[in-house]
């Protein structure tokens, strides 16, 4: 008679279902919350669904509704230039201050904390301070321009036709997220070995090359995932615009993401705000191609 | 060479002030006696200073419900994604599943949805259930937003802990679970600490969906009481109190472990 076999070294079960018992609350969480929302926008581009009505299949119509609208038109590009120009700005601003913070000195982590602070600050309360430091009546920034001599009036930060409004959106823009490119480059930056750093950071024509070929290499998984997460966290920003211009004036600042949120809840529209949606899907779909290709493969 | 330390010290000194200029304002509009701060006086500058906002909201039990709202659904958001996360990774790091690998990066692609696409179908969704106009609207979407991520950031750093230390483990016959609990999680405390701090980003950073989700005075978070209320006008001086004191505090908590933070979420990317 055989003698029954040691229970195996490595018990590690056949079937799967201790694994998707593990599993189940991420899945619940993210079937209901991401999978069934997805497919309802779906299904909601698809039809003339509005508010309390599911609605009826219309192909494409509202993509083709939307081809023709000057304001779709405007919203695009403004949400290209908000997000190109933001993370352009974020990304150089993040890079000057994670080398400004590589090196230690005193009240590096009081200096550190300021600077990500605004990162985590509740976005709201962040913006409605910026709405009255921008504000042409009696705002904080006019204030103090108007109490040194450098403007008369003051500037109508937020109202102003031409790119002032926009400008202004950015500059909250970047208050908010440069903390993200600078936690994640300095972390990055720190695990170089500091000699290899001050070797590369020292003035000189071979120090220069040291930086670009040396450390930047070395930044780049870092610094794309900020770029992604950057990049459609700026897609995703509604609070800055909501509050400072609600898209205005005349369009000017609208953005694809304050876009759907108006006509869905302004208009009750739920087909054409989908579809407005979705114009983000290339973008997104560009950056999970990339991000499967820098960050994750190792 | 003096000269270009200096120059960095400047750099780091004015971006100091534009990180903190919002929050200086705030502080300053909020230490303001009396009404109308917004159009009288030097918005740089508490002429007439007071701590009146700040002891009347003390006594105001509505202050009282909109902190213990935010904390509620912070604290809840924070420890429903760190439970789920952490099972989720451990399966996905612990057993070999044929597609470990595809399911993380699908969670983490699925993190990066535009947020624009998600928030309505859900509105609609939770407007059905009767679930808005209460903080659990909120309790059950935040988790949403923090498990895909939390799973991929977790995932990538079990898988970047010595493989012995689970081989040893199972070959003393430990369970899966006691593993996790004694092998790995006490060597993930950095991991999780960015995970529930990125938890208490997505609650305080989120606008849409509390906008869309709670309407109900008695249901709002901070962010929510103040963004629909925006600001009396003729009376600021308590909501800027309010934010000052109801969440600025947490918040610097939080900037004061920005190297945790970046160290847990950049597991995957920082050699």
């Amino acid at each position: 008679m055989r003698r029954l076999p040691a229970a195996p070294q490595v018990p590690m079960s056949r079937t799967p279902w201790p694994a998707l018992l593990l599993l189940s609350p991420a899945f619940l969480f993210v079937i209901v919350f991401i999978a069934f929302p997805l497919g309802s926008e779906v299904w909601f581009s698809l039809s003339n669904a509005q508010i309390g009505e599911i609605g009826t299949f219309v192909g494409l119509s509202n993509f083709v509704y939307l081809a023709r609208q000057g304001t779709y038109h405007d919203a695009l590009v403004n949400t290209f230039v908000y997000t190109v120009v933001g993370i352009g700005a974020k990304a150089i601003l993040g890079m000057a201050l994670a080398f400004a913070l590589a090196r230690p000195f005193r009240g590096r982590r009081v200096v550190y904390a300021l600077i990500f602070l605004p990162f985590i600050f509740p976005t709201v309360t962040g913006t409605m301070a910026w709405y009255y430091l921008f504000s042409n009546v009696h705002g904080a920034i006019n204030y103090a321009l108007m109490a040194w001599g450098l403007s008369r009036d003051g500037i109508d930060w937020l109202g102003s036709f031409g790119p002032l409004p926009m400008t202004s959106l950015i500059t909250v823009n970047i208050w908010h997220g440069v903390g993200l490119f600078v936690v994640l480059l300095l972390a990055s930056l720190r695990s170089i070995s500091p000699e290899v750093l001050d070797s590369a950071l020292v003035d000189g024509a071979r120090s220069r090359q040291r930086f670009v070929h040396i450390i930047l290499p070395l930044l780049k998984p870092a610094f794309a995932l900020a770029a992604v997460l950057s990049i459609m966290g700026t897609f995703g920003d509604f609070a800055i615009i909501h509050i400072l211009t609600n898209g205005g004036p005349a369009n000017h600042t609208q953005t694809i993401t304050h876009m759907a949120f108006l006509v869905a809840l302004r208009d009750g529209d739920l087909g054409t705000s989908a579809a407005i949606a979705f114009s983000l899907m290339p973008v997104y779909l560009i950056a999970v191609a990339y991000m499967l290709r820098t960050v994750v493969s190792e | 060479m003096n000269a270009r330390r200096l120059g960095w010290a400047v750099f780091l000194g004015a971006m100091v002030v534009f990180a903190i200029l919002p929050l200086y304002w705030m502080l300053v509009t909020s230490l303001k006696a009396g009404k109308q701060q917004l159009v009288l006086g030097n918005p740089w500058w508490p002429e007439n200073f007071t701590l009146e906002h700040y002891s009347g909201l003390l006594s105001s039990p509505d202050f009282g419900r909109v902190v213990l709202n935010t904390a509620v659904v912070t604290g809840t958001t924070a420890i429903i994604s760190l439970v789920a996360s952490t099972l989720a990774a451990f399966a996905l790091a612990y057993y070999r599943l044929p597609h470990s690998r595809g399911i993380a990066l699908s969670l983490f692609a699925s993190y990066l949805l535009p947020a624009g696409v998600l928030f309505l179908p859900i509105a609609v969704m939770l407007t059905r259930l009767h679930l808005t106009n209460s903080v659990l609207a909120l309790v059950v979407t935040y988790p949403s937003l923090v498990i895909p991520f939390g799973t991929w950031v977790l995932w990538t750093f079990f898988n970047r802990l010595p493989s012995e230390l689970l081989d040893q483990a199972r070959a003393e016959g430990a369970r899966p679970l006691q593993v996790l609990r004694h092998v790995l999680l006490p060597l993930s405390m950095p991991a999780l600490a960015a995970v529930g701090l990125f938890a208490v980003a997505v609650v305080f950073n989120d606008y849409l969906y509390t906008f869309t989700l709670v309407s109900d005075p008695h249901s709002m978070t901070l962010m929510a009481d103040v963004g629909s209320n925006l600001v009396d006008i003729d009376d600021p001086g308590p909501t800027f109190a309010e934010i000052m004191l109801g969440v600025a505090p947490v918040a610097f908590l939080c900037a004061l472990f920005a190297d945790t933070y970046a160290r847990g979420l950049g597991t995957g990317v920082v050699r």
